[in-house]
């Protein structure tokens, strides 16, 4: 009897939840707004050192390219205590005249919502998408407030595929240092492609654009009530948009912003990443199980080079953090790995730095055992997601040291043998996934 | 005399023949019970299994742990040890219930205190079976979660947390079960507290300049690794 | 008919005398015409006439090249035709104020043939005469479809002669003081027959000096002033108004310590207008409105949406006018000198409640509304006809024979009337709509009768709300203890709107059309929802 009315009680919390979704005041300020063809969001906390100058591109932005259009720049805050709101909201359309001459047609409205007292980034996604549905945008964009290299241009990049071109999801491509992006290129970029057949470059991007259709569309997926997947909502939203009826591009940005971040975020954004793409696959395996290979995607802009800029990591460290996870970690990978792919790891830790490799295949097939593991929870679903970081900090060396001296060229030509192996195992990943092997 | 000792011998037999008369029934009533407990035991026992096996019930038990605890000591595994255990409490319960039926009431005492008891045992499984839930996911987190910071000794920290974990469930279970209730009580608060004492001297008297510098070590280290380690994952 | 300040409660109706009526049939309207429809201009309530060009003139420029300025073209009538119809006017209590082309005269001018005769002309100096063309270089070219210079040849005295309009309108010198002396003769003739007050056409341009842009010089001013105090000696209370395409900073001096014009055309606003209509975004509006300065108490701002000329774009940005020609003249004939010609119906899509807001825009906002003839029953356009006459086209006063204009024959018309389904006489008519009251016609009349009821509109301050709703444009109007809110819903789609009138608190508001009561207006924003342009004017009442 008790749990009934708990359980009852929890569904009318979460329904309230859902209407409350927009704040009283959020709602006032959007039928302020009305209906606009361009959405701009900023997810922020704390971000007040950055923000100023990308709401400067942002504004510049419109103002520059898409000056008859209605547009509106939405910032889901959660609950900044540096001022944030406050900068986004005051910062004067006038100054943009001032400081680039570039002159307001119409009026651009800056707007911002609490949408909680604690970031939760899919919460304020949602929160946007909710905003772009009802002011029926046309596109909804959102932009990192972290980006301290936005360009006024970029609007205009990830705006106009969907604008004129009827695009659905406007995916970024950044021009990277050389050793930028590693969990990206190693393994979200060839996993989400070789589970679902699309070359999307960044599935979980910092800045994107999505069509109105898709923004509707997707605020209605079962994701939302899930914690895990609505945490990493970004890579939900790629993959729902290429595993949808959606017409999916990829874009030339510019040098991506890193912002400061300590090594403690590593799991953070593991949890974002691989722990949504992994719970993705559960809900997703009729479509993904029947595709083969990959297909490319359509690319729009100038191709960038790599940057060479050099930068400074601690090799030592991240084989000793590799050997260390292995060695501690052997109960909790016995349950997750096969043992050949145990004893594998088990030998390469012993490895110095100088012979130091974990291979593409190997690491492939590590990160198929953990999906697999990951469908038929082992152990609990996020130990099982903290448990790669280790690995995947020795997959980093390799990366490191295998393109230390190569060129841009190079490395493409490296990505893109992983690709080929993840592809190559996904029969292997398969099998596994139904308790086959 | 042969007269007196005929009556007497013919009463004896005849108290004995009532006597018997008086409890055969009972015995027999007795028995059937026994029988009819023994069936609905099985019956138990068999849906009892059905139940686990449909709700995983060894998945939750391999992540708790107690699986491989079982596996050590040769015992079957954690579904058919809770199916067994089912089928023998019920059955015990109607040899009792039979037993009671006769009537003696030297044992009437104990028969109820044996169904009195079974209230407690039963919370005493549950706390014991979440007890280890708890400790092993406690303690495979603070591995994880240490290996992650490049923390040397996160074994000995997992598994020191799953102890203290286990010592605190087992306390709480025999405090549940009132078994040596006090003995525990005091027990557990003694260890306890040495062992908190024991460390505070340790590391604030005797070691505290060890503990400077190991604390040192630990906070510095890691600024200046994350320092020196900028890739970025995404 | 005297009175001070007069023409701040007036509203002003535009017409061209050749456009309204023909008495003779000779298929141009005259003045007898114009004298026979007075009785509609007094139903329609507007209470002046602005009478465009009815001199002597070889009609190159629309009458704006003129001949003789003491006389009336014969196409139009005689001068005792002009006194009987300003008599009339008066009589119905219409004031009447008529056009004085300053600036510059017809090239058939007797002033103009006389100092181009000789070098030795005693009028040689009453124009700009120059041996080459490139004095005054870098002044910016008016029309720009048809002249390629300032400078025009003359053969005769083979000299060149300025210009800022066509080469057929030569500048006069008003560095000359005769030139002033008989210009102020001319205004005084018209003045003493009785008009109310001039437009003075084109007064940015009197005066010319070398490394200047020969707009808006100081010495314009001196003679500005110089002919206001005249006016005000010798006939105090007659009006002079500036047509002057000018930012609204550079305007001001126009009107200077309240010793030079009375008015002055507020150019800026009208294209901001239907700018901020069609984005949807009161924007435009507040801008230039926040950018207007302050003027004398005893000046006003003149307000149009259309005239004759047309709709012009010279005093917006680039992507301002980018997006006017996109939106309101995608066809390239509708464009001209940097503006479209086009009729107030057909830029809004004769859409009637566009046509209402923008009309109820006019009459609200501060300054003394110009309504141009036949916008009140909405005329349409013909944009096939050269130069701006596409906007002239005769009045429309019945489905009949020419429209009623005239009993001439259609060929013989001094323009072909508008013909097509949709604006033609037939459908767009006065007799048609004074027989039903939800014409336009007829609500044009209401509105007008709404707007004279209160002087506030006239005289009264204007304070801008800024509701978060950038769709809306609402304002108050204050005058003395009398309060109007004017709230206006730019968009074609409903909206919400919440106004802040917490300092009117305990007020109830009437809106002034229906006369219906309204919420009084407490601690709370106040709110309102509102129709697809739809717009209320609210009388504030403590009671």
């Amino acid at each position: 009897m008790w749990t009934l009315l708990t359980a009852l009680n929890l569904c009318w919390e979460a329904e309230l939840a859902e209407e409350t979704l927009l704040t009283d005041d959020f709602l006032r300020q959007l039928i302020n707004v009305g209906e606009v063809d361009i959405l701009v969001g900023l997810r922020t906390y704390n971000n007040a050192k950055t923000i100023e100058p990308v709401i400067r591109a942002i504004q510049t932005g419109i103002l520059k390219c898409f000056p008859r259009e209605r547009a509106v720049i939405i910032n889901a805050d959660g609950g900044s205590q540096d001022r944030t709101p406050e900068l986004i909201v005051g910062a004067s359309i006038d100054d943009v005249w001032s400081a680039s001459k570039v002159y307001a047609l119409r009026t651009l409205h800056s707007i911002s919502t609490p949408y909680a007292s604690s970031p939760e980034p899919g919460t304020a996604l949602r929160t946007i998408l909710a905003a772009a549905d009802l002011l029926r945008a046309k596109v909804c964009v959102v932009v990192s407030p972290d980006s301290t290299t936005i360009e006024p241009d970029w609007l205009q990049q990830l705006v106009r595929p969907i604008y004129s071109d009827n695009f659905d999801l406007v995916s970024p491509i950044y021009r990277r240092q050389k050793f930028e992006g590693v969990l990206m290129r190693n393994l979200l970029y060839p996993m989400t492609r070789a589970i679902y057949g699309y070359r999307v470059r960044e599935p979980y991007a910092s800045e994107f654009a999505i069509s109105g259709r898709l923004a509707t569309d997707f605020l209605t997926k079962e994701i939302w009530n899930d914690e895990r997947s609505r945490v990493g909502a970004e890579i939900c939203l790629t993959i729902a948009a290429i595993t949808g009826n959606y017409r999916v591009c990829q874009s030339f940005l510019g040098p991506k912003a890193q912002p400061d971040r300590g090594a403690s975020d590593l799991v953070a954004a593991m949890r974002r990443t691989v722990g949504a793409l992994f719970s993705s696959m559960d809900s997703n395996f009729p479509i993904w199980s029947a595709i083969t290979g990959s297909q490319p995607v359509t690319t729009l802009g100038t191709e960038s080079e790599v940057m060479e800029e050099p930068v400074r990591v601690n090799r030592k460290r991240l084989r000793e953090m590799f050997f260390t996870g292995v060695a501690q970690l052997e109960p909790v990978f016995r349950s997750i790995l096969s043992a050949p792919t145990l004893s594998e790891l088990q030998r390469i830790a012993t490895l110095e730095i100088s012979e130091f490799n974990y291979p593409a295949d190997l690491w492939a097939k590590t990160v198929l055992e953990f999906a697999a593991s990951y469908h038929k929870s082992v152990i609990n679903r996020d130990h099982i997601v903290q448990a790669l970081v280790p690995l995947y900090r020795g997959r980093a060396l390799t990366f490191l040291l295998e393109n230390r001296d190569g060129s841009g060229e190079d490395i493409e030509n490296n990505l893109e043998s992983l690709c080929g192996d993840f592809e190559r195992l996904k029969p292997y990943l398969v099998e596994v996934w139904a308790d086959r092997k | 005399m042969r007269e007196i000792i005929i009556n007497e011998l013919t009463q004896a037999l005849q108290d004995l023949a009532r006597g018997f008369a008086h409890y055969l029934p009972r015995l027999v009533v007795m028995l059937v019970i026994a029988f009819v407990g023994w069936m609905v035991a099985y019956l138990l026992k068999v849906v009892t299994r059905s139940i686990l096996r449909l709700t995983k019930f060894s998945k939750l038990s391999e992540n708790a742990g107690a699986t491989q605890l079982l596996n050590q000591a040769a015992l079957p595994s954690s579904t058919e040890l809770l199916s067994r255990f089912v089928f023998w409490v019920a059955w015990v319960g109607f040899i009792l219930l039979g037993v009671s039926v006769l009537g003696i009431v030297a044992l009437q005492e104990y028969i109820s205190q044996f169904f009195l008891f079974l209230p407690r045992l039963f919370v005493a499984l549950v706390i014991l079976f979440f007890g280890l839930l708890a400790g092993s996911f406690f303690s495979r987190a603070a591995l994880l979660a240490a290996v992650n910071v490049n923390f040397r000794s996160s074994r000995l920290l997992s598994i020191s947390i799953r102890i203290i974990i286990s010592i605190f469930t087992l306390s709480m279970v025999f405090e549940v079960l009132g078994v040596a209730k006090e003995t525990m009580l005091i027990t557990f608060g003694t260890a306890f507290g040495a062992i908190m004492l024991s460390l505070a001297i340790a590391f604030g008297i005797g070691g505290k300049d060890v503990a400077r510098e190991f604390l040192e070590k630990r906070l510095v280290a890691r600024k200046k690794e994350e320092k020196e380690d900028e890739l970025s994952p995404l | 008919m005297r009175q001070a300040g007069w023409y701040k409660d007036a509203i002003i109706y535009q017409v061209h005398v050749r456009t309204f009526s023909d008495s003779n049939g000779d298929g141009i309207g005259d003045f007898q015409g114009l004298a026979q429809k007075l009785d509609y201009v007094q139903e329609l309530g507007v209470t002046t006439l602005w009478l465009m060009p009815f001199y002597p003139s070889p009609l190159r420029d629309d009458g704006y090249d003129i001949s003789d300025y003491r006389s009336v073209h014969p196409s139009y009538g005689t001068l005792e035709d002009f006194k009987t119809f300003l008599s009339a006017a008066h009589d119905r209590g219409i004031r009447v104020i008529i056009e004085m082309v300053a600036n510059h005269t017809s090239d058939q001018h007797s002033w103009f043939l006389a100092s181009r005769s000789s070098q030795d002309n005693p009028k040689r100096d009453w124009y700009v005469w120059s041996d080459t063309d490139t004095r005054y270089g870098g002044t910016r070219i008016i029309f720009l479809d048809t002249e390629m210079s300032n400078w025009a040849w003359d053969p005769v005295s083979k000299s060149y002669y300025w210009h800022r309009f066509f080469s057929h309108q030569p500048d006069l010198n008003y560095d000359n003081p005769a030139v002033r002396e008989e210009m102020w003769n001319v205004m005084k003739f018209w003045l003493e027959l009785g008009v109310d007050g001039f437009r003075l056409d084109a007064v940015p341009y009197l005066i010319e000096r070398e490394g200047t842009s020969c707009e808006n010089l100081p010495e314009t001013h001196d003679v500005i002033r110089e002919l206001r105090k005249k006016v005000d000696d010798q006939f105090p209370d007659s009006m002079l108004l500036a047509e002057a395409n000018q930012w609204p900073a550079d305007l001001r001096p126009y009107f200077g310590n309240g010793d030079e014009f009375h008015m002055a055309f507020h150019f800026p606003l009208m294209p901001r207008m239907f700018m901020g209509l069609r984005l949807e975004d009161r924007k435009p509006i507040t801008e230039i409105l926040q950018q207007t300065p302050e003027i004398p108490a005893s000046c006003q701002w003149c307000l149009f949406l259309r005239n004759h000329d047309e709709l012009t774009l010279e005093m917006v940005t680039d992507i301002e006018r980018d997006y006017m020609y996109d939106i309101y003249a995608s066809d390239k004939a509708m464009r001209l000198n940097l503006g479209i010609r086009r009729r107030l119906a057909p830029l809004l899509d004769n859409d009637r409640r566009r046509i209402e807001l923008m009309n109820g825009m006019l009459l609200s906002l501060p300054g003394t509304p110009i309504i141009y003839y036949g916008d009140e029953i909405g005329m349409g356009d013909n944009i096939h006809l050269g130069d701006r006459n596409g906007v002239r086209t005769p009045m429309q006063w019945s489905g009949g024979w020419n429209g009623g204009f005239s009993a001439a024959d259609p060929e013989s018309l001094y323009s072909p009337p508008i013909l097509n389904p949709v604006y033609g006489y037939q459908a767009v008519n006065v007799l048609s709509q004074r027989r039903s009251e939800h014409s336009l016609l007829s609500w044009m009349k209401h509105i007008i009768r709404i707007r004279r009821s209160s002087p506030v509109f006239g005289s009264g301050s204007i304070e801008f709300l800024y509701p978060a709703n950038h769709r809306v444009l609402a304002y108050v109007r204050q005058l003395g203890k009398e309060t109007v809110l004017v709230v206006n819903n730019l968009s074609s789609a409903a909206q919400a709107v919440e106004l802040d009138l917490r300092r009117y608190k305990g007020n109830i508001l009437i809106e002034m059309f229906g006369r219906n009561v309204f919420p009084r207006i407490g601690d709370l924003p106040y709110l309102l929802t509102m129709g697809p342009y739809q717009f209320y004017w609210f009388r504030l009442r403590r009671i």
